[in-house]
């Protein structure tokens, strides 16, 4: 501001400019308190307020404000009040002025308000009462404009934010691999789609914010800081209210009812929440703080306030239902949207905090995150209990692979895509020194393998040392996938043919290798040596099945005892073929029956059932065939050529048998 | 709240102590009726003092105040219904529902839980509790509502208090004031309507209707000045309550205190007082909130939510706190009124009286009616630094009562779970 440069005389007397009081320009029929007012020129009015800055910087330059120093105080000061008020008044009336108008009028009640401040300075001087009544009413009518405008700004928004497919809420149903992958892609879909809209949020033009932005450093500057922000305030509450109801995206159940809520119905509200939580860390909250740092630009600690005091509100509504959700009876199936509103959750705490708006809020969600996360955990440990007291009665036909491993190693396998997640979670929710004891060395893991099948102990697939990485989780799942190994072992023991009970083992572990070995996740908890274990154990489940099923019928090919002296002991031959025969028919009935359904390892069987089975069959064929009378009785006994005996193993393990009750799986 | 912590953090300590003292010995059953009993006298007395809190004498206060130190009379109890009351209240029932859950979790036989009478009355302590939740959210919500008011008497009262005060002072604080009185009207009443409203607009409307027809001395004030500066439909905006719009706190806290029946006979003397206890410390605290704080829906609001025996000791200072508190809730129906907490009565009659000074200003103001304004202002300064202080603390209080809630629900489900782990845990749903 320009120095007080004097052009008063000494004794405070200031001069009037002969311009100062203009002729009537254009008169204006107001309404009543405004009629006497006249319209003034552009030029005119810029020369009253050189006047008024010029006083303004005279008075705030008097040291002793106290006496009665104060200068006479001229009446362009009135004019000056009046010509706000006029403006105001043909604002009021639409009579519309133009950016410069806008712009003049802004200037000038901070003219008006600086005066009206310079001049309380001297209030003790009667003399500065009756102009100080004159500016304090032009002010307050400005305030008043100005509030007017700010909030009409602020509640017309020219162009509605509405992404298109924002209030497409996602459904999904209960825990199953398609619709897990349909929700994965979902989420995904959705994240483009709020990202491309996160700018335009709120929708405010450039020069609408411009003008929020003078207004608000107007109000506060005139002491009208908490009209301003209560105006701010309210607006924008409204404003993100309205904004999710358009969206469908507002929250607004009873913690009474949510927590009595069906799960199917309460997954459908937490995919809507999760999509709310969403709206509001990636468009919402960012919105309202940019606005709110452009309009208090000059006001940080207002500007913090009421970001702070807005975001508040719309958090706390958003984490009553994360408290509501988490205190409903858990299970299994919920692990996986509990953990989805944890990610959530843990991307709103980076869009609240950021200028540490407000540690109480951020200690708020951290609360409500923990308490999610610690029901992640429970229900994650719970599946040990689930595990354990899952007991069959009943095995499954052909010694399939138990819908126990299906259910379970998918289930491990969506844990596992929330490694990190979980990791975190269980790095902060359990205790770090809970050792995991694995399941006592026992006879039940191992029980159908008779010592020497492994060549060490060490080569047992429970051992803990082979795993990968050791962390809490990591821990879990192990222990999980030992659990899983104990009650399937339980479980092959309903089966009284031991072959078959080797067939189920071997079926259920290559199942689980599988599964690990693709899925990169929890390959990467198990490890290799972990894959590389399991497989010689599923290897050893194979030859024992080999030795106990097909042992038999090697030793009725055995060639010993049958040439004596070079001479066949044809009765004996005659026994064998026929023992040969009825065993094997009664394999390939009993086995084919029986169901292998990974098609390499149905293949690898055959190949080695075939391998050890023809070569044998043909040579005993091909040698004692000669000594078989004639060709008839050669295909009386003969019942089998080799090839047909090939054909016949290719039918093993296709489960085809009509009287066994037939399971998907 | 440092109170809060301390008194709870000796008491458990007492209880621990006491239990690890005792554990070993073979009186289980003697101690819970120690544990019953004291319990029992701490809920009476620390309700006694919420009732007659002129029997303080425990207060210390500091005396190295230099200014203070030949009259250091301990701080004037709390006015019942006032923001420090309040707090209080809370305090109170934060402190007796820890102990309460001493009593009733540790050091006892988690299969208890599954026999009766605790087989019973757990779940439904429980699911009053849930429903002391929404209470919870409509009461902060609620609290953000008076803290706008405030917000609005303290641009009166910057205003009035600005020298000298001239016509625009005067406009700005009668505009400030008259938004007020007519908010604590519509606010405290726009439940009634909530349902057929969900626009501004709308709600505008209502509210414009409302203010042309309101009777009370704001608004008959309004309507005679510059209409320039009337608030009216256009410019008077709320917040938008935040919780369902069918949903009633007069309704709830029936429902919550439905089939809260005294334990007779046998019981009367076993556990199922304490549950009982807690279960009316749960009604009894939402109830009074709810009659103190503007929520969605308070009209029919019961004055008496529920009959206590008189015969139970613990109970008659609880039995005091209702009567009085139905007494004023019953006035304030008839009023029609904005609320019971003391400092919203006395904003409302302050800001009336300020009213009436804006109504007669005439610049200069004479120096006898400028005292008298003064004398108002001053009052209406001090009811500001009352909510000023005690808004923010109550709200934090509100949602601490919340958080203590959920967290004791969680425990005492974790406990019932691990009963049933026991005996079979939930299926695979393979």
């Amino acid at each position: 501001m320009e120095k007080a440069h004097n052009s008063f005389n000494k004794n405070g007397h200031i001069p009037t400019s002969p311009r100062n009081i203009p002729p009537p320009a254009v008169s204006f029929n107001d309404d009543a308190s405004d009629n006497h007012l006249h319209h003034y020129t552009a030029d005119e009015a810029n020369r009253i307020s050189e006047d008024v800055d010029r006083f303004i910087s005279v008075i705030s330059a008097i040291d002793d404000k106290s006496s009665s120093s104060l200068p006479e105080v001229p009446d362009f000061i009135k004019t000056y009040s009046e010509i706000i008020e006029s403006r105001i008044t043909r604002s009021r009336k639409n009579v519309a002025g133009g950016d410069d108008d806008e712009l003049f009028f802004i200037e000038s009640v901070r003219r008006i308000s600086r005066l009206t401040n310079a001049l309380s300075e001297f209030s003790s001087d009667a003399r500065a009462n009756p102009p100080l009544n004159q500016t304090s009413v032009a002010l307050q009518r400005a305030m008043v404009f100005l509030e007017e405008e700010f909030r009409s700004l602020l509640e017309d928004s020219t162009s509605e934010w509405d992404p298109q497919n924002a209030h497409n809420i996602q459904k999904f149903s209960s825990f199953n691999s398609k619709s897990q992958q349909e929700y994965s892609d979902r989420c995904a879909a959705q994240r483009e789609i709020d990202t491309a809209h996160s700018v335009e949020y709120p929708a405010y033009s450039p020069e609408d914010v411009d003008k929020m932005h003078e207004i608000a450093t107007t109000m506060i500057s005139a002491g009208y800081e908490t009209e301003c922000c209560q105006v701010y305030y309210i607006s924008r509450r409204n404003a993100i209210r309205n904004q999710m109801t358009k969206l469908e995206l507002e929250v607004l159940l009873n913690m009474d009812d949510v927590v009595k809520m069906p799960w199917e119905t309460l997954e459908t509200e937490i995919a809507r929440w999760i999509n709310v939580v969403k709206t509001c860390s990636e468009t919402i909250f960012p919105g309202e703080k940019r606005l709110g740092e452009w309009v208090f630009n000059d006001h940080p600690e207002i500007r913090r306030s009421l970001i702070s005091n807005i975001l508040r509100a719309v958090v706390i509504q958003l984490l009553d239902f994360a408290e509501a959700t988490s205190m409903a009876k858990r299970s299994a199936d919920k692990l996986f949207r509990y953990l989805d509103m944890y990610d959530a959750l843990q991307k709103l705490i980076a869009s609240i905090s950021g200028e540490s708006y407000s540690d109480e809020l951020t200690a708020e969600v951290t609360a409500a995150v923990d308490r999610i996360g610690e029901s992640a955990v429970c229900i994650f440990c719970d599946l040990e209990n689930s595990i354990k007291s899952d007991a069959a009665k009943v095995p499954v036909p052909g010694g399939a692979v138990h819908p126990l491993t299906r259910y379970m190693m998918n289930y491990l396998k969506y844990t596992c895509e929330y490694k990190d997640t979980l990791e975190s979670i269980f790095a902060k929710h359990t205790e770090p020194d809970k050792k995991y004891t694995p399941p006592p060395p026992t006879t039940t893991t191992t029980a159908s393998l008779s010592s020497n099948d492994l060549e060490r102990e060490s080569d047992s697939p429970h051992n803990f040392e082979t795993v990968a990485s050791t962390t809490p989780f990591s821990m879990q799942v192990v222990m999980v996938m030992d659990l899983l190994d104990a009650n399937l072992e339980q479980k092959s023991r309903l089966y009284k043919d031991p072959s078959l009970r080797c067939v189920f083992l071997m079926n259920n572990g290559r199942y689980i290798l599988q599964k690990v070995k693709g899925s990169p996740e929890i390959r990467q908890v198990m490890g290799d040596i972990w894959c590389r274990r399991r497989s010689t154990v599923v290897r050893q489940y194979h030859k024992n099945y080999q030795r106990e099923t097909w042992n038999r019928v090697l030793q009725c090919l055995s060639h010993d005892g049958l040439l004596v002296n070079g001479k066949a002991n044809k009765p004996l031959l005659k026994e064998r073929f026929k023992i040969f025969t009825n065993t094997f028919d009664e394999i390939h009935r009993t086995q084919s029956a029986w169901m292998v359904s990974d098609e390499q390892l149905q293949s690898e069987l055959r190949i080695s059932v075939s391998a050890v089975v023809i070569p044998a069959y043909r040579s005993f064929v091909g040698r004692f065939r000669q000594y078989l009378d004639s060709g008839k009785q050669a295909d009386k006994y003969i019942k089998y050529q080799p090839e047909d005996i090939e054909t016949l193993i290719e039918g093993l393990f296709e489960g085809n048998i009509t009287s066994m009750a037939r399971r998907k799986t | 709240m440092p109170a809060t912590d301390h008194n709870q953090g000796s008491f458990l300590n007492r209880i621990s102590i006491r239990r690890s003292q005792f554990a070993a010995v073979d009186h289980i059953h003697d101690q819970e009726v120690v544990d019953l009993d004291l319990f029992q006298r701490h809920v009476s007395d620390r309700f006694s003092l919420l009732l007659s809190p002129s029997t303080t004498t425990t207060t210390t206060t500091t005396t190295t105040d230099s200014h203070e130190t030949h009259h250091t009379h301990p701080p004037p109890p709390p006015q019942i219904l006032s923001i420090s009351w309040l707090r209080n209240l809370l305090d109170a029932f934060l402190c007796c529902e820890a102990e309460f859950k001493a009593v009733l979790v540790s050091g006892r036989d988690p299969a208890q839980f599954s026999r009766p009478p605790l087989d019973r009355l757990v779940p439904d302590l429980l699911e009053r509790s849930v429903k002391a939740l929404d209470v919870c959210n409509a009461v902060t919500h609620g609290v953000d509502i008076v803290q706008h008011w405030h917000k609005l008497a303290q641009i009166a009262v910057t205003s009035l208090s600005q020298n000298p005060v001239g016509e625009g002072q005067v406009r700005r604080a009668k505009k400030a004031l008259t938004t007020l009185l007519t908010l604590m009207v519509s606010d405290d009443n726009k439940e009634n309507n909530a349902t057929t409203t969900t626009t501004n607009n709308a709600h505008a409307t209502k509210w414009a209707d409302r203010t042309r027809s309101f009777s009370r001395r704001g608004a008959a004030a309004a309507t005679t000045t510059n209409n320039k500066e009337r608030p009216t439909g256009k410019n008077l905006r709320s917040l938008s309550w935040s919780v369902s719009k069918s949903w009633s706190a007069a309704k709830q806290i029936q429902t919550m205190s439905a089939n809260l029946v005294a334990p007779r006979g046998a019981e009367s003397t076993g556990l199922a007082q304490p549950v009982y206890i807690m279960n009316t410390l749960i009604v009894f605290i939402t109830w009074a909130l709810v009659a103190a704080i503007p929520c969605q829906e308070r009209n029919g609001l019961p004055t008496h939510f529920q009959n206590i025996p008189r015969n139970l000791g613990w109970a008659q200072p609880l039995i005091g706190l209702q009567e009085k508190i139905g007494e004023e809730w019953k006035k304030k129906e008839k009023k029609g009124t904005a609320g019971l907490l003391e400092e919203l009565k006395e904003m409302e009659k302050v800001a009336n009286s300020l009213l009436e000074f804006a109504d007669g200003f005439e610049f200069p103001m004479e120096e006898e009616k400028a005292a008298g304004m003064a004398v108002k202002v001053a009052e209406m300064g001090e009811i500001c630094r009352r909510m000023e202080e005690g808004l923010g603390p109550l709200n934090q209080q509100v949602r601490e009562v919340f958080h203590r809630i959920v967290k004791s629900r969680a425990e005492v489900l974790d406990v019932l779970d691990h009963i049933q782990v026991c005996k079979h845990s939930a299926p695979l749903p393979y």
